[in-house]
């Protein structure tokens, strides 16, 4: 089936300019983003754009799996090679031997996995548990995460040697809320995708007050957010209902730097919309802490930096300096942190 | 004055690039930069014969050094490239897996990369020095 990747944002239009010109290479990849701003979707477009694409697309989620099932599940393994082990199974390694691996949540893998991973990328062969045979395995790896690994690197949870060999192409995909010019479209989409879906129901678009309702809304939990919004609006027709609901979360959306966090939550709007947390796909099993505090370190490095960028007029040297990192680690930050310039500044 | 050869250079550091553009410029280069792998892919698609060589960064946005030396080895095998790294990054040795000609780390020495550009022109077969060019 075929996936597009749907907007009209520039963010957008340069991710898929750049899928364009590495989907043939079969260079590893790596796509960050938020949960639920389409990481899968990217590597889908990748493996159809590429000649790989008769081929077999595996995913595997490592964050899904505890440790030795993870290993037994990429690399398969031999009869026998421990108890429960009645038959030989291929591990998807070689299952998407000619095609694309898809590693999702790749920050959580644990570091023996890693180092297992990275071998695997250096030398292109592996043996499967319980064998002393190395299987060679031609395969794409796309991994994807919304953790920041350069984080992760300095806190030596993820190997630096495994994120230089993933990272040769790098695609970030920015939350919705930074591209609100994509929601539109997505709409457009999906209303026509669901429509057909359902062809023996009476669903009907979206009427212009709940278009106006879903445009201002800041999508803490992004594409896969609205995506089931917008499916109940069409299925249920309580569209009066949910824009209700997205008003009353909007308002608690923090856009005030001044919110104090002492304060006890009272409802789950601020996590909804800072920490990306989604009462409408409500997972607790994926609720993480650690997931929370980076988020909440982000948003405060983001505004520092802007603070001191705004002071400096955008005068990046300086910046560094006062800031006490590297030229390189602001330019790095700016990036993935996703800090545009003000063209108030470009203009000086 | 004729030009010794026709460079890019791809680094997402516009201090380097302004000060190997200004070093390479009065050594009598002509030049093009582009300040990540994408931009500078497609510029040296724009003009794929034109290059003599290639200079860049390892740890870039959107395409990494690593990147783009294994697309433009893969459209122009013959083309030199130069791979610079940052101070305690590691991927010298995927540069090198990548056939990269040269991996310097930084800080660059001049007198040394010059040195490196100078020998890589013009041993490559496809450079030809224009007050040679029929």
């Amino acid at each position: 089936m075929h996936t597009p990747l749907i907007g009209v944002s520039p963010e957008i239009v340069k991710i898929r300019e750049l899928i364009d010109h590495v989907a043939d290479t079969g260079l590893n990849v790596v796509i960050t983003g938020e949960t639920g701003v389409g990481k899968e979707v990217v590597s889908r477009v990748l493996y159809q754009q590429s000649p790989r694409n008769n081929k077999p697309f595996v995913k595997v989620n490592c964050a899904a799996l505890p440790d030795g099932l993870l290993e037994s599940e990429l690399y398969g393994y031999e009869q026998g090679a421990f108890t429960g082990a009645e038959k030989k199974k291929k591990g998807k390694f070689e299952l998407a031997h000619k095609g694309v691996l898809f590693l999702d949540e790749i920050g959580d893998m644990s570091l023996p996995l890693q180092a297992k991973l990275l071998h695997v990328l250096q030398s292109g062969e592996f043996a499967p548990l319980g064998s002393e045979r190395e299987i060679k395995a031609d395969t794409w790896v796309i991994a994807a995460t919304n953790h920041d690994l350069a984080e992760k690197i300095a806190d030596k949870s993820f190997r630096a040697d495994l994120y230089y060999r993933l990272n040769i192409i790098k695609i970030h995909i920015p939350p919705l809320r930074e591209r609100p010019e994509d929601i539109l479209e997505l709409i457009n989409y999906y209303t026509d995708e669901f429509i057909s879906q359902f062809s023996n129901k009476n669903i009907k678009k979206l009427d212009k007050s709940i278009i106006d309702a879903f445009l201002s809304y800041p999508w803490p939990g992004n594409v896969r957010q609205l995506q089931n919004i917008l499916k109940r609006v069409l299925i249920l027709g309580n569209g009066k209902e949910i824009i209700e609901e997205l008003k009353r979360s909007e308002c608690d959306f923090p856009e005030s730097k001044s919110r104090d966090i002492r304060k006890p939550f009272k409802s789950n709007a601020p996590l909804n919309a800072t920490f990306d947390f989604d009462e409408e796909t409500a997972d607790l099993s994926s609720f993480s802490l650690k997931d929370i505090r980076k988020k909440a370190l982000d948003k405060i490095e983001r505004d520092a930096i802007l603070y001191i960028l705004d002071k400096t007029n955008w005068n990046r040297s300086k910046a560094s300096k006062i800031l006490q990192i590297s030229y390189k680690t602001l330019l790095y930050k700016i990036t993935e942190l996703n800090i545009d310039q003000p063209s108030s500044s470009l203009e000086d | 004055m004729k030009k010794k050869g026709k460079l890019l250079i791809i680094d997402d550091s516009d201090v380097i690039v302004e000060m190997l553009f200004q070093f390479l410029k009065n050594k009598n280069y002509e030049l093009a930069s582009a300040s990540n792998g994408l931009d500078g892919i497609k510029l040296f698609n724009s003009d794929p014969e034109g290059f003599d060589l290639v200079i860049t960064d390892i740890v870039m946005p959107n395409i990494s050094g690593v990147g783009v030396i294994s697309i433009l080895k893969a459209k122009r095998p013959d083309l030199p490239i130069i791979a610079i790294t940052g101070f305690g990054e590691h991927p010298e040795s995927l540069a090198a897996e990548a056939r990269a000609d040269v991996v310097l780390e930084k800080p660059i020495d001049l007198t040394t990369l010059d040195q490196h550009i100078s020998d890589l022109v013009k041993k490559n077969p496809a450079y030809q020095p224009e007050d040679k060019q029929p």
